[in-house]
This record gives structure tokens, C-alpha cells and sequence, in this order.
């Protein structure tokens, strides 16, 4: 018996669909799993509402046209924030690293503000501008540009000095070697930076939301808290996960692994 | 050779000149950065509304202590020394998730790294939990557990202990069959193999976890405290930004930076150095 268990498992490993089926299964066994929980407490309605309420729930809000304007006003901001973001910082890296004197002078301070969250400095933000947008869009701005500024500025510094060098004595001039040298020599370290900011930014963007009172996706679950509305609250949950993996896993890794596959340098 | 000469000469051997250097450009933004706050203040280009002074600042750290009445106060959190228990019930929190949620996140990380059937269900379940960030759980932790110390903890493990998860899955996975063979060809038994292959093998790995763990815990714990706390860093900030009492909240935006960047720097930055060093595995078999 155990036998033919482990041939069926040793098959089941190699079948081609078998990761996808696999998948399906943890999910649905998850999925019985919160619906029997939900209705073996009391009071499900608040504490944890089974998965068909939150269904019943997101149709609702899908027949008010609530939830795609909520989404898309998260994505928008998401989008502007970082794009203006990693605009903004990418040349500037770029710029600071060009010289080793100026990259030594920036490298602690890039260093000390990469490291404060965005969302500590949310509250002095708000002292200066209030609960408006203006207020979400800085806290985006400010946890997007530092990061890639930071990784890129670093990106270049570890660009060996001798292909530099090397340019220069077959004869490049200054600009030659920044687009030929510098720049792709940053590649991975800008793909890596620019992950690392809109994640940063994504979490910017729920957590602004919510503090600020700015309607999207982070404000929704915030006060759906506050209406005692748990299956909202759930349901803005699932949206804010679900988003972030096809973002990351689909779009953003892909990316940064094909940028250092094809520009990383390997040291010999 | 004056004295002065031989001063620079006894200071650039006892520290080195290329790390003076370092330093000495290094500070040169801080210094403008504070010397921009200064001339602010003297030459009152932005109301102290907006921005306060230097003096300000410190001044808040003597008025939130001022009726602290000694060691005994500061230890047992009285709310007379709000600066310190504010201080100290962060790092609490950020302790307490790290002894919980570090060493469940190595065991059950270890054992889906050992184990297909365990990695098939956890990791999903991991990925979904990581992509839902810290803050995004407060809302529902409020309902579950009310304002607090125990919404607190559960925003921090969440995201601790699916870090670790993760790291110590990857780590064991990088680990040549090749060792765990051997062990079991000279006799030893499964526990044997998970404390002396697997763990050491997945060591490096881990305590890079530890730090992005650490690092990313901090972070959403002062989120969480801002939303979900009673007390804490986050919780103070926010309640000064709401008095607009700005020279609270700059000071605690301040403390809140050089915990984190004093505890990464001195140390989470040289254990993480030295576990590759002393644990790093790198002979490869091919």
C-alpha cells in the first residue's frame, strides 16, 4: 500500500499540472476551514464573517461601483507617488555616484533617511498640510525616492574602478563612459531599487489612507472597522493582498531577475 | 613638528585616514541640515508651528519626564516618565514578537524546507500573509483584540514569524543533499540531521532574516501603535501631531531613527557578518 503511495507520489511530482491543482486545493481547503471556524463562533458577523458574506458583500459594493473607485484611486496614487519617485531618484543616484568624493559625502545621509519609514514621518506631514492628498502623495514620494536613490548610488560604487579605466583609456569621454559604463554597470542595482521602493510605497499608500482619510482601499478596510462592517474589512484585505502578488510575482520580479541576469556583472 | 601635526598624525594612526575621511565628509549634510534647522528658527523663516527649534526639541524630552520620580518609575512604565515608557514598551513589544515569533518561524521554515507536503500548504498561505502588509491587519485586529498591546504583538509576529518562514525555507533548500546523506550514512537520525545539517546549513540565511525581519517589524509597529496602540513610539507621535505639539513629534521621529539605525548598525549588521563568516557555506559540491 505504501508503495503504491509513494509511485502515485513520485508521479503526482512530475505531472505537469500538478502545482496549479495543488494550489487550488490548499486554497479550497482554507477556505472550508475559515467557513467552519466562522460558523462555530458566536457572533461571526463581527469577529470573522463566513467567506460567502464577504462575497455577498464585495457584489454589493461592485453593484455600487465602490470598490473599482476605491482600487483606482489606490492604484493611481500608487502609480504617480513612484513613478514620480523612482523619476526623481534614479537620476539623482546616478548623479551622486559620478564622483567619489560627492558619493562619500551623500552615502551616510542617503543611508539615515532610507531607513526612517515614511510612516513615522507621516505625523509632522500632516502638521504641515493636513489630511488632504497632498499629505498621502509626500509620504509616497518620500518612501519611494530614498530607497532606489540610496540602491543606485550604491550600484554605481560597486562598479569596478578598472572598467572605467578601461573606457577611458580607449578613449571615451566623461559622457561615453556614464551611458556605457555606469549606467548599465547600475542596472541590477536600479531594478533591485525600484522593487524595493514600490513596495515600500505600496505599504505608504495603505497606511496613508488609512491615517489621512483619503478614500481608496486602505481607507476602505479603515472604516469598515469603524462601521462594524467585518466583511468589508476582509474583503479590502483580500483585494490589498491579491493586488500586491500578481504586482510583484507577475510584473515587478520577473523584471529585476531578467534585468540582473542580463546586465549583473559577474566578477571574475 | 608642531603639536598639532602630531595630534592629526596620533588621531589619523589610532583611527585610520581613509575612515576619518569617511566620517569627516560624511557629516558634512548633517551639519548643513542642522545649520538650516538653526538659522530657521533665529531667522524665523517658518513659523515654530511648522518647524520647531533645536532647543525646543530637547526641551520636550525634560517635559515629558518632568514629574518622573527615578529608576523605579522608569522601569515600572509610570505615566510620569511618558518618554521612557513610551521608549521602552516599543522595544518591548518588538522583544517579546522577536523571542515568539523568531524561533517558531525557524522551526516551521526548517521543517517546509525538509518537507514537500508542509511547503506545498504553508507557503501559499505565507505568500498571501506577506503580500497583505503589516497595517493592513490593524483594522482586523481591532475587531479581534481590541485597542492595545496584544493588536500590537499580533501586527508584529505577522509580520516576524512569515520573514523568518520564509528565509529559513529558502536557506534549507540551499543546503546540499550531499551533507544530509552523509549523516545519515554515518548514523545518525533525523534529529541529529535538523540540528546539525539543517540549521547550521540554513544559519547565514536565517539571521538575514532576522534583520530584514527586525527591520520591517519596526517599521509596522510604529504604524500599528499609530492606529491600533496605547502607548509606544508610534502612539506618541501621533497623539502630539494631533495637540500640534511639534516639538513632540520631531523628537519622536528622532528617537525612532537612531533606535532603529543603532540596533542595525551595532548589532543585527556584525551578527549577520559574522554568521557567514563563522557558518557560511562556501565549499559547494558540484
Amino acid at each position: 500500500m505504501t508503495d503504491r503511495l509513494n509511485r502515485f507520489l513520485a508521479f503526482w511530482r512530475h505531472f505537469p499540472g500538478a502545482k496549479v491543482i495543488n494550489l487550488a486545493l490548499v486554497i479550497a481547503g482554507l477556505l472550508t476551514a475559515w467557513a467552519l471556524i466562522s460558523g462555530s463562533i458566536d457572533n461571526p458577523d463581527r469577529y470573522l464573517p463566513s467567506p460567502l458574506a464577504v462575497a455577498a458583500s464585495s457584489v454589493d459594493m461592485l453593484y455600487k461601483g465602490l470598490l473599482p473607485s476605491y482600487f483606482g484611486d489606490t492604484i493611481s496614487r500608487l502609480l504617480l507617488g513612484s513613478l514620480i519617485g523612482l523619476g526623481l531618484g534614479i537620476p539623482f543616484g546616478l548623479l551622486l555616484g559620478l564622483n567619489r568624493t560627492v558619493s562619500d559625502i551623500f552615502f551616510p545621509i542617503m543611508n539615515f533617511f532610507q531607513s526612517v519609514s515614511g510612516i513615522a514621518i507621516f505625523p509632522i506631514v500632516v502638521i504641515w498640510w493636513g489630511n488632504s492628498d497632498k499629505t498621502v502623495l509626500a509620504v509616497i514620494l518620500y518612501t519611494s525616492f530614498f530607497p532606489v536613490a540610496f540602491n543606485v548610488l550604491s550600484g554605481v560604487r560597486e562598479v569596478p574602478l578598472r572598467y572605467i579605466h578601461a573606457a577611458y583609456t580607449l578613449g571615451a569621454s566623461k559622457f561615453q563612459v556614464i551611458r556605457d559604463v555606469l549606467a548599465p554597470g547600475a542596472l541590477p542595482h536600479i531594478a533591485t531599487g525600484s522593487r524595493l521602493s514600490i513596495g515600500f510605497a505600496w505599504r505608504a499608500v495603505i497606511a496613508g489612507e488609512m491615517l489621512a482619510g483619503r478614500e481608496g482601499l486602505g481607507w476602505m478596510i479603515f472604516t469598515g472597522q469603524d462601521a462594524d462592517m467585518t466583511s468589508q474589512v476582509i474583503l479590502g484585505m483580500l483585494m490589498i493582498g491579491l493586488t500586491w502578488i500578481v504586482l510583484d510575482h507577475y510584473l515587478l520580479r520577473p523584471l529585476e531577475a531578467d534585468t540582473i541576469e542580463r546586465w549583473g556583472l559577474v566578477q571574475r | 613638528m608642531n603639536a598639532l601635526t602630531k595630534f592629526s598624525l596620533l588621531v589619523q594612526g589610532r583611527f585610520g585616514r581613509k575612515r576619518l575621511r569617511r566620517i569627516g565628509l560624511g557629516s558634512i549634510p548633517f551639519i548643513f541640515l542642522l545649520t538650516l534647522w538653526q538659522m530657521n528658527t533665529t531667522f524665523e523663516w517658518l513659523a515654530p508651528v511648522f518647524i520647531p527649534s533645536i532647543g525646543g526639541v530637547i526641551d520636550a524630552i525634560f517635559i515629558l519626564q518632568s514629574d518622573c520620580g527615578g529608576v523605579w518609575d522608569i522601569l515600572s512604565l509610570d505615566n510620569t516618565c511618558l518618554m521612557t515608557t513610551h521608549i521602552l514598551s516599543s522595544i518591548g513589544r518588538v522583544l517579546l514578537a522577536a523571542v515568539i515569533g523568531i524561533p517558531l518561524g525557524i522551526i516551521f521554515g526548517i521543517l517546509a524546507g525538509m518537507n514537500r507536503l508542509i511547503s506545498t500548504v504553508l507557503e501559499p498561505v505565507g505568500v498571501f500573509a506577506n503580500s497583505i502588509s503589516g497595517i493592513a491587519w490593524v483594522p482586523l485586529a481591532i475587531v479581534w483584540f481590541g485597542v492595545g498591546w496584544m493588536t500590537t504583538l499580533f501586527i508584529m509576529l505577522n509580520t516576524v514569524f512569515w520573514l523568518m518562514f520564509f528565509n529559513a525555507m529558502l536557506g534549507t533548500r540551499g543546503i546540499a543533499k550531499v551533507y544530509e546523506q552523509s549523516v545519515l550514512t554515518l548514523g545518525g537520525s533525523r534529529w541529529n540531521i535538523f540540528i546539525q545539517v539543517y540549521l547550521p546549513g540554513a544559519m547565514p540565511s536565517i539571521i538575514t532574516g532576522m534583520r530584514m525581519s527586525l527591520g520591517f517589524g519596526w517599521r509596522a509597529l510604529i504604524a500599528a501603535e499609530m492606529i491600533g496602540g496605547d502607548s509606544g513610539l508610534g502612539f506618541m507621535i501621533f497623539t502630539a501631531a494631533e495637540e500640534f505639539n511639534v516639538e513632540q513629534v520631531f523628537l519622536g521621529v528622532i528617537v525612532i531613527s537612531i533606535i532603529y539605525l543603532a540596533t542595525d548598525h551595532y548589532l543585527l549588521g556584525p551578527l549577520e557578518k559574522w554568521t557567514i563568516h563563522r557558518w557560511g557555506l562556501t565549499w559547494k559540491p558540484t
